[in-house]
């Protein structure tokens, strides 16, 4: 494993360091022994954000870790660096905003934890035809068409948050037991209930705009 | 990424907007949807007593793309009969709007609107005939004899 090419293409956990050889521990960013930026691997979302793999995330913990490890990787630090320096940099740090991206949104991260759990998700261009879930996004969808004011549309807003936040609840329990089959059900309700808060919020933002 | 002039014109016109009623026996209702963007299309055909549709309506909540799909559905199956109307593929519509890449799955939704309206009568009209031929024990139904 001393090959160099190998430990630059390997997974950066349990990888060999390019630069000193020293066996790097863990998903670092740098090499524990001699402090080289490593390259960042097929390292698990959570792991790479130093978080325990649960779908429900310390929001706080999770900014404070990423803008650490983020100014860490900043440009500045290795302008002085080689070439290869700056590139594995950018590379972490390009990694390293996929993982805060995916983690940050609820949506995305109940995604991110049901792939890896095998569940069934349908992906653009597959069709669901789950009648009581679409006719409940048909009726919410036609109600804030129908809606005439800012405060009736702030109100539809309020129920879909709210269903929203049950959802959130109830994903942590089915990701602590793994049903995957009401993993599923949740992703596709929680999918519906965050197109409309964004529908509703440009709806309410027209409004606003369009008053004298 | 600009549009052709059809898919516009399906877009801004769009054809056969609203509901028929979904508890008629001669109607038949799909309802499908797009998880991964929240889409979600309702269409509607009402269905002679020769086999043939003769009304069809839609409402769609999604892009521009998903709106003229289902628009254009609703207009080509009209006077059709069910077989025919089954045989629409999404590569038709897709090539008939000139659908970008990015939204050749708009049209994938209007073909299983389109599919599950179909089957939607079928069982109705399915259900109906079970119905009327099933006779219950004992009874001797009269065209038997």
């Amino acid at each position: 494993m001393s090959n160099p090419t190998a430990a630059a293409t390997a997974s950066a956990t349990g990888a060999t360091c390019w630069s000193c050889g020293a066996r790097t521990a863990g998903p670092a960013p740098f090499c524990t022994a001699c402090g080289a930026v490593q390259p960042p691997g097929q390292v698990d979302h959570f792991a790479r954000l130093g978080l325990e793999r649960l779908f429900e995330v310390d929001m706080t913990q999770l900014d404070r870790r990423y803008f650490d490890l983020q100014r860490q990787l900043h440009p500045d630090r290795f302008a002085r660096r080689t070439a290869r320096e700056k590139a594995l940099s950018q590379q972490q740090a390009a990694a390293l905003n996929e993982a805060y991206e995916t983690l940050r949104n609820p949506l995305r991260r109940a995604r991110y934890l049901a792939r890896s759990l095998g569940v069934d998700l349908p992906d653009e261009g597959r069709t669901i035809d789950d009648p009581e879930l679409l006719m409940e996004a048909m009726e919410r969808r036609e109600a804030l068409v129908e809606a005439a004011t800012p405060a009736q549309v702030e109100q539809l807003a309020n129920d879909a948050a709210g269903e929203r936040n049950d959802v959130l609840q109830s994903l942590s329990a089915l990701f602590a037991a793994t049903d995957k089959a009401a993993i599923r059900a949740a992703i596709l309700r929680l999918a519906y209930l965050d197109k409309f808060t964004e529908e509703a919020r440009a709806r309410r933002f027209s409004m606003v705009r369009a008053e004298p | 990424m600009s549009y052709s002039d059809k898919l516009i014109d399906h877009y801004e016109n769009p054809r056969n907007i609203g509901s028929l009623d979904k508890g008629a026996d001669d109607v038949g209702t799909g309802l499908v949807g797009a998880p991964a963007c929240g889409d979600v299309m309702k269409l509607q055909i009402k269905v002679s007593p020769e086999g043939l549709i003769e009304d069809a309506k839609f409402k769609t909540f999604g892009c521009g793309s998903a709106i003229a799909s289902s628009s254009l559905v609703t207009e080509w199956v009209k006077g059709k009969t069910l077989d025919e109307a089954g045989t629409i593929k999404n590569t038709d519509i897709a090539r008939h709007l000139a659908l970008p890449p990015v939204k050749i799955h708009c049209s994938v939704l209007a073909e299983d609107a389109i599919k599950a309206a179909i089957a939607d009568y079928r069982a109705k009209a399915g259900k109906k005939v079970a119905g009327a031929e099933g006779p219950k024990t004992g009874e001797v139904p009269a065209a038997a004899e």
